[in-house]
């Protein structure tokens, strides 16, 4: 639901090479360099708070929407395999 | 109480074993409550079966049995939500994915399932190592294991009995596992 509301109220901001934007009073993204397509952001929070890729997220969300569609029937096959020495 | 699933027909649940995962599973964020099947197939897999839905099971192995030397860190912030004072009350689990393949079978190692066995608070936490792997592949490694404990009679021995003694302590300890005896059909015949 929060995630649903960020993404619809998303705050747009301009920053040059330097520049940095604070979130809260603890978390600071600074522009630390700027190569053709690429930026590359610093980012400073306490130590308690996350900071993933999203890509990780989504790599995380595939893999347990694959498990979550394995069966039984599968295993049988993994069960003798295992145990065939 | 009594819970239908679709893998292992009509599960009986003791209260007690229900694992509250207050934010859910990535992706499975409104499923709120599982608990722990064994099947019973000699895997050592076992299930990570919801309440809620019937339907969605994940299969789950403890890491130490194929990555012996994989270690969880969790950030302060972590354990609170956990309430968790040390991992040594905790278990651990990871997700497997078991495609066609299966010797293309993975682990989840860069996400965890947590459990804090005192209080049954769940989680699948995100770990910081940008090492770990979202599909680590396990199968050579799980094989291994699986073969040396069937070939050797004295550990064997000496896990049963570990295993007894668990049994005594579950009321305190792990959450309890409900086991599917392998005589009894499971009802799947989809």
């Amino acid at each position: 639901m929060v995630l649903v509301l960020l993404r619809l109220i998303m705050l747009v901001l301009t920053r040059k090479l330097g520049e940095s934007i604070a979130i809260d009073d603890h978390i600071k993204i600074v522009v630390v360099q700027i190569k053709g397509k690429q930026v590359r952001l610093g980012i400073k929070a306490p130590k308690e708070t996350k900071i993933h890729r999203e890509e990780v997220y989504r790599a995380i969300q595939d893999q347990n929407t694959e498990a979550s569609k394995s069966d039984l029937s599968g295993l049988g096959q993994l069960t003798d395999d295992l145990h065939k020495k | 109480m009594k819970v239908k699933t679709t893998r292992f027909g009509e599960l009986e649940v003791d209260k007690k074993d229900i694992l509250n995962f207050k934010e859910g599973l990535l992706g499975f964020e409104t499923l709120r409550k599982f608990f722990i099947v064994d099947p019973g197939d000699q895997t050592l897999i076992l299930w990570l079966q919801s309440l809620d839905d019937g339907a969605t099971a994940f299969p789950v192995i403890e890491p130490k049995v194929f990555a012996p030397q994989y270690a969880v860190k969790l950030l302060p912030a972590e354990s609170a939500s956990l309430s968790l004072e040390s991992l040594n009350d905790a278990s651990i689990y990871t997700i497997l994915t078991i495609p066609q393949n299966i010797t293309d079978m993975s682990a989840n190692l860069k996400a965890p399932v947590i459990i804090n066995n005192k209080t049954r608070e769940s989680r699948q936490i995100v770990l910081q190592d940008s090492k770990l792997e979202v599909r680590y592949k396990m199968y050579m490694e799980l094989k291994k294991y699986i073969v040396a404990y069937n070939s050797d009679d004295t550990r064997r021995t000496r896990v049963e009995l570990d295993r007894e003694l668990r049994v005594e302590t579950t009321e305190t300890v792990a959450p309890a596992v409900t086991e599917i005896t392998p005589e009894k059909d499971p009802g799947l015949d989809m």
